[in-house]
């Protein structure tokens, strides 16, 4: 099964929360798997990521990832899902193969050379090349649009809205300028936990059902462009609540899977696009007694034996932690500010182009209306002569899997790698001196 | 109706409510946890690093109660001895049902966190044009103004738990906090 094809660049997108995985060369990864090990209640031993992934039922999944805080720390867990990735996966043979790999911005040393003695000693790949994901994602958007902005000025803003954490990143000439780089410490993964919490505490405890809960998140959640009007909307009753949704667990007997009730019901927030910005909120007194109604209309409603809960303004106060972290009780400015001081820390020359050419990638940006929100909030904070705009990437999860594809198939991907032999020779901090400038 | 459920759970000491499943002893673990930073000088600062902490944590409230499910578990799992009673309990166990994978991280110790190697890393110590994971963070917001959720409903709140810092929109949600996440829950 083990592919002879001795030209073969194996591009691994190693992200903490989801392995991209394929061929260099090729437009889509081969492989999507998360990047973990889990143990379903319904399963008596540890799942490898693809078997998990289609375990038909993943209630209570304890899991373990290689990962924390975004970064390496269990190497031989890797080893293990990297080891079945190659040889079952994709077929490959580490030995005539080279490694583009994707790491994360500042890896510490001491989780480089790991990797390294992971990749050459333990996998024995003929050679590496490691990138970070701004690069890739600027490489792929420039190549895209050769006569555009960031294809012109060779200069862009990457916004990686990633599992751990987000990165703003500015890249100039294809490399990320490390200095001008400011990490927020939230990411895909808080903002499910914060997703857990809320239910946990409101209605149903779903504290262990992390794939559920990933899932009501993608499904649900969504930007709000006026957090102080949705929330007085939120807190209406019947159809005047545009929010109110009912999401129903997997009961393992004759659904394993969770669905949304009411699928359209769901989708009612998107006509608030054409409400009317002078909808006056009700007294607080009101307010109160409509409260009181819709606790007992829930009464009504809900059976506990079902295990179903509903949601409202937890579908936009969940990604609005990306935006007013201090808000939700974190000492970190938000993704506007993040950007700014990105921007800020790069060369005077440099802010309007930035500020024109901001790329959002990672699954977070998927969240409806981000980049709208984003843009309203910088647009309040960056001087009025420069123009923002902002362009989400057509795939945000692939976009750096593809951008690494590009390089791994130009035709001096070769010389920019280290080869067994020079890492053998030289060592993991001499050899690791040449990916980064 | 979320009134009932809560305080049906926190009524009963983090017992759990009818529809609380089975986590309800894993939750109890970190409220202790919680407990301890709370007991420490700086109520608010402590709460405010269980509550990071909670975010990043998978397996919920469970990290303690897997090693004890690896115990009481077959052996066909993978192994977390985090604990190194736990591994010479496992050690002495028949180890010819384990699996390979399980075999392999035997051999191993298990893995440090990442603020573990951060603080090995001692980034501190670099000159401070070099840029580095420390410097990179975005740090605080530059406005001190702050909106405020109530933490048990969502909607704006105005006052604020002298315990623990969370902060709550009515008589009603302030009961609800004490009777069943202050000090018990993760912040
Ligand atoms: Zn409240
Ligand atoms: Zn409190």
């Amino acid at each position: 099964m083990l592919s002879n094809n001795s030209n073969s660049v194996v591009v691994l997108d190693n992200g903490a929360g989801y392995i991209k995985a394929g061929i260099g060369g090729d437009r889509d990864p081969k492989i999507v798997v998360p990047n973990c090990i889990g143990k379903p209640s319904s399963s008596k031993k540890f799942l490898l990521p693809d078997q998990l992934q289609s375990h038909d039922d993943l209630t209570s999944v304890s899991i373990r990832r290689p990962f924390d805080r975004g970064y390496l720390i269990n190497p031989d867990l890797q080893k293990e899902i990297w080891s079945h990735l190659f040889k079952s996966l994709l077929h490959i043979n580490p030995n005539n193969s080279s490694l583009l790999l994707v790491e994360p911005l500042f890896n510490l040393s001491s989780i480089q050379r790991s990797i390294d003695e992971l990749v050459f000693e333990d996998l024995g790949f003929r050679s590496l090349f490691v990138a970070d994901s701004p690069s890739l994602v600027h490489l792929y958007e420039a190549s895209r649009r050769p006569d555009g902005l960031i294809s012109r000025a060779q200069c862009s803003l990457i916004v990686d809205c990633g599992f751990s954490f987000t990165h703003a990143a500015p890249v100039l000439q294809n490399f990320t300028i490390n200095h001008g780089v400011k990490r927020l410490d939230l990411g895909g993964k808080a903002l499910t936990n914060y997703l857990k919490e809320l239910v946990s505490y409101r209605s149903i405890n779903v504290m262990d059902e992390t794939f559920l809960i990933d899932e009501v998140k993608e499904k649900l959640c969504f930007v709000s462009l006026d957090v102080d009007r949705d929330l007085q909307i939120a807190r209406k009753t019947g159809k005047d609540n545009l929010f109110k949704c009912m999401y129903v667990l997997p009961d393992g007997i004759t659904h394993t899977k969770g669905f949304i009730k009411d699928p359209n019901e769901a989708q009612r927030y998107h006509s608030l696009q054409d409400y009317s910005s002078t909808l006056l909120p009700g007294t607080n007194e009101e307010v109160g007694q409509l409260e009181i109604s819709e606790k007992t209309e829930d009464r009504k409603k809900i059976d506990l034996t079902k295990n179903e809960f509903h949601l409202t303004n937890e579908r936009f106060l969940v990604p609005e932690m990306l935006f007013r972290p201090a808000d939700l009780g974190m000492n970190q400015a938000g993704l506007a500010e993040c950007i700014v001081r990105a921007v800020n820390s790069c060369h005077p020359h440099l802010h309007p182009v930035l500020y024109e050419s901001i790329i959002l990638t990672g699954g977070s940006t998927l969240f409806p209306r981000f980049a709208e929100r984003l843009k309203r909030e910088l647009r309040s904070l960056v001087p009025d002569d420069y123009q923002v705009k902002i362009t989400t990437q057509e795939d945000p999860i692939l976009g750096v899997w593809r951008g690494g594809s590009l390089l791994a198939s130009s035709p001096d991907f070769e010389s920019m790698c280290v080869t067994k032999s020079e890492y053998e020779e030289l060592g993991s901090a001499r050899c690791r001196r040449r990916f980064f400038h | 109706m979320e009134h009932e459920e809560m305080s049906g759970g926190g009524g009963g000491g983090g017992g759990g409510g009818g529809s609380l499943r089975r986590t309800s002893g894993r939750n109890r673990k970190v409220a202790s946890k919680m407990v301890a930073a709370l007991a420490s000088t700086d109520n608010r600062t402590q709460a405010a690093l269980a509550r990071l902490e909670a975010l990043e944590n998978d397996n919920a409230a469970a990290e303690a109660a897997i090693e004890v499910n690896y115990i009481e578990d077959d052996d066909d799992s993978f192994d977390d001895e985090e604990d190194d009673q736990v591994y010479a309990k496992r050690q002495s166990k028949n180890t010819k049902r384990k699996t390979r994978q399980a075999k392999a991280l035997d051999a191993k110790k298990a893995p440090r966190t990442f603020m573990e190697l951060l603080h090995e890393a001692n980034l501190e110590a670099l000159p401070p044009h070099i840029p580095s994971y420390l410097r990179a963070a975005v740090g605080p917001p530059s406005s001190t103004s702050r909106r405020h959720f109530c933490a048990v409903c969502g909607f704006t709140a105005t006052y604020t738990c002298v315990r623990c810092g969370m902060r709550f929109c009515s008589c009603r949600c302030q009961v609800i906090h004490n009777d069943t996440r202050c000090q018990k829950f993760v912040a």
